[in-house]
């Protein structure tokens, strides 16, 4: 992986073209620099002073190149390592600890720039083992105490996210949050991120909420699910019971997904079907005993594609599955991230944001609502990488299953 | 200068020194007696320094330090940091010698190695230096703060050129032997430069030691002449004495290097001190 140093050349640097060689070097090297600041003195005897980040390959590449710099008197300007300071609770940060973004974050312990394994906001750093040392993000509540955890920034590097691969449609979309995007476009975009992802072998997250089934798109997501597009699913109890509603009982919320009317008694479809989940123990038990036989929720069970659903203090029933307490079901995300390189997240706003707050920013992140606010919202609270598409997900979701289908 | 009394190749630090040659010490003395003889001669006055038993290469006195004989600023040296510890005694030696005579000692941060007028020649107001093989380019940066001098580092590359002072001699303000075989292109195009008038000496020339000469005046002291380099030389008008300094030349030491020239004024206003010596191995500049 490509790494960064910040170095500082000082002296008779111009008359003497030590920094033309110095960056001469760079670039014989197979390396890359960027100037940060020059400064001429101005007059001959005044020393001048050059600072310039460097890219290198990878570690050992720029440590080789480090040492031929050091000849020419280019020093890295790096601070010093990260300062670490045991934590004395279990479950609280030492005072001072850094707090995480969700960029791709170094740190450097012993003079190596460790890379952190797991870049979340809000969290603390904490190095353990030596040779090499690890680094991962730590939510506060995980702290046990003698981790070693990093305090303020020493030692600390963040890097931008890198632009996706290609050029994107997203590229002049990226500023604004605007019904006034070709939709189309818009689809085959996420459709091209998608099938990118698994033929890099990543995978792909969907993230949705209730109207994705009122809307009527519960359909093309199963589709999905079923043919391998979607491998992790994130959504709450009310997801799930309508996804289920409507495959058992032709309804959501009550109101018919084929005609859109309201069904007789429809008020309570919902929560006969939670009390029916119930009574078999779990969705899986009630797909496994014919009572499920299609939907969102169906798929998931039958492709063994994991799900989480979790809980809020509005929900009926709720589900069995539901995980209902709040900081275990946001560590259960935590496990299923891993490896997720595209996210879809489907009308849901509190969702949306509670995945966004444990996704890294190289996750590429594609928020699908008819409301403008709830991409708002995410970028607001870090997830600056979320790309909005504001259109009625029903729709999107079946353009995009058909979009995955045709090509 | 100081009298190579206890002058022997007893190690080997630079490519010319084999420690199973022997040095004729009785040939030495006779050789650098000749070469005083041949600067006074010349119209130099010669100040000798008494040797100490525990430096050998003390006899090579260009590598004492930086001298700033400036009219306007009390005199001013700084004395050399030596790459190898066989030739770091001469510092403290030569820093009391100079404060003796009444210098200012400048003293450059202990992590960086220069090795003094050996690697440090005044050309049109610049000090050119050389770096790699026994001066850090980081201590050209604290030499111009300590001295006001715009200092041009050049990287030498030829090991057995180890020193700027075998590879560049200033002849007056316009004119200067320089071997470029000693640098890397970019200490070519500085020294093409800064010299209106070189005289670029071929590699054979370089190795015979003729950049290492001294100048005193009109007249160029060398270890050996080559024909082309002394037609050219008179050409110029000056007089070429060659001085036979063989014994010297086991250890890689030439006329220039026998010699440390005590009329040196470097240019610029008197500058603050140096900052406080860094902590080793971290370095700017």
């Amino acid at each position: 992986m490509e790494v960064v140093e910040t170095f500082g050349v000082e002296g008779h640097i111009v008359d003497s073209l030590i920094l033309a060689k110095v960056l001469d070097l760079i670039l014989e090297a197979g390396a890359d620099y960027r100037m940060v600041d020059v400064q001429i003195g101005r007059t001959s005897t005044d020393p001048s002073r050059a600072v310039f980040e460097v890219t290198a390959a990878d570690d050992d590449a720029l440590v080789r190149l480090a040492e031929q710099l050091q000849v020419h008197g280019a020093n890295p300007l790096t601070s010093g390592d990260a300062v670490l300071a045991a934590a004395d609770l279990d479950g609280v940060l030492p005072a001072g600890f850094y707090s995480t973004t969700n960029l791709a974050t170094e740190v450097r312990v012993a003079g190596r720039w460790a890379t952190v394994a797991n870049p979340e906001m809000d969290c603390g750093l904490v190095v353990s083992g030596e040779d090499p040392p690890t680094v991962r993000t730590v939510p506060m509540h995980r702290v046990r105490s003698g981790d070693q955890v990093v305090i303020g920034g020493t030692g600390v590097r963040v890097r931008a996210p890198e632009v996706p691969r290609g050029v994107s449609v997203f590229e002049f979309m990226d500023s604004e949050v605007s019904s006034e995007k070709p939709k189309g476009l818009a689809v085959r975009t996420v459709a091209d991120r998608v099938r990118a992802a698994r033929h890099d072998g990543a995978r792909v997250l969907a993230v949705c909420g209730p109207a994705v089934v009122h809307t009527g798109g519960g359909p093309a997501v199963a589709r999905m699910v079923r043919e391998g597009w979607i491998q992790v699913l994130f959504a709450g109890n009310g997801f799930a019971t309508h996804d289920i509603e409507s495959n058992v009982l032709g309804t959501s919320l009550g109101v018919s997904v084929v005609e859109g009317a309201p069904t007789e008694g429809g008020h309570s479809n919902h929560l006969r079907v939670v009390n029916e989940v119930r009574r078999h123990g779990s969705i899986a038990d009630a797909v496994a005993a014919g009572w499920i036989t299609g939907g969102v929720m169906y798929e998931c069970v039958r492709a063994e594609v994991p799900f989480l659903l979790g809980g809020s203090i509005r929900d009926d029933g709720p589900l069995p599955d539901v995980v209902t307490d709040v900081v275990a079901a946001a560590d259960r995300m935590r496990e299923l991230i891993d490896g997720v390189g595209v996210a879809l997240m489907a009308a849901t706003t509190l969702h949306a944001i509670a995945t966004g707050n444990i996704l890294p920013a190289a996750v590429e992140t594609f928020c699908i609502d008819i409301n403008p606010a709830v991409v708002t919202k995410l970028a607001d609270r870090g997830s600056h990488q979320a790309h909005g598409i504001v259109t009625d997900v029903g729709l999107f979701v079946h353009q995009l299953a058909t979009e995955l289908e045709e090509r | 200068m100081c009298p190579p009394v206890h002058f022997g190749v007893l190690y080997e630090i630079n490519p010319w020194m084999h420690k199973e040659v022997v040095v004729d010490r009785d040939r030495a003395h006779e050789q650098w007696k000749g070469l005083v003889a041949t600067l006074r001669g010349a119209g130099a006055e010669v100040v000798v320094a008494e040797p100490d038993p525990a430096v050998p290469d003390m006899v090579f006195t260009a590598n004492a330090g930086i001298v700033n004989c400036r009219a306007d600023a009390p005199h001013q040296f700084v004395p050399a940091h030596f790459r190898f510890p066989e030739r770091q005694p001469e510092t403290e030696i030569f820093a009391r010698w100079f404060a003796g005579q009444g210098f200012t000692v400048d003293r450059l941060p202990v992590a960086l190695a220069h090795e003094g007028a050996g690697d440090a020649l005044p050309f049109r107001g610049s000090l050119l230096s050389g770096y790699r093989f026994r001066s850090d380019l980081p201590a050209t940066a604290e030499l111009a703060r300590l001295t006001g001098a715009a200092v041009r580092a050049v990287e030498l590359v030829d090991e057995r050129l180890y020193h700027i002072d075998l590879t560049f001699c200033p002849l007056d303000d316009r004119r200067a032997m320089a071997a470029p075989m000693g640098w890397d292109r970019y200490g070519r195009t500085v020294v093409e430069a800064l010299v209106p008038e070189p005289l670029w000496l071929t590699d054979d020339e370089a190795l015979a030691f003729s950049a290492n000469s001294v100048v005193v005046g009109s007249t160029v002291v060398m270890a050996t002449t080559p024909p082309r380099v002394g037609r050219q030389l008179e050409a110029w008008g000056f007089d070429v004495v060659t001085c036979d300094v063989s014994e010297f030349l086991k250890a890689g030491g030439g006329c220039r290097c026998l010699t440390l020239a005590l009329d040196v004024s470097l240019g610029g206003p008197p500058r603050s001190p140096a900052r406080p010596p860094e902590p080793s191995g971290v370095t700017t500049g």
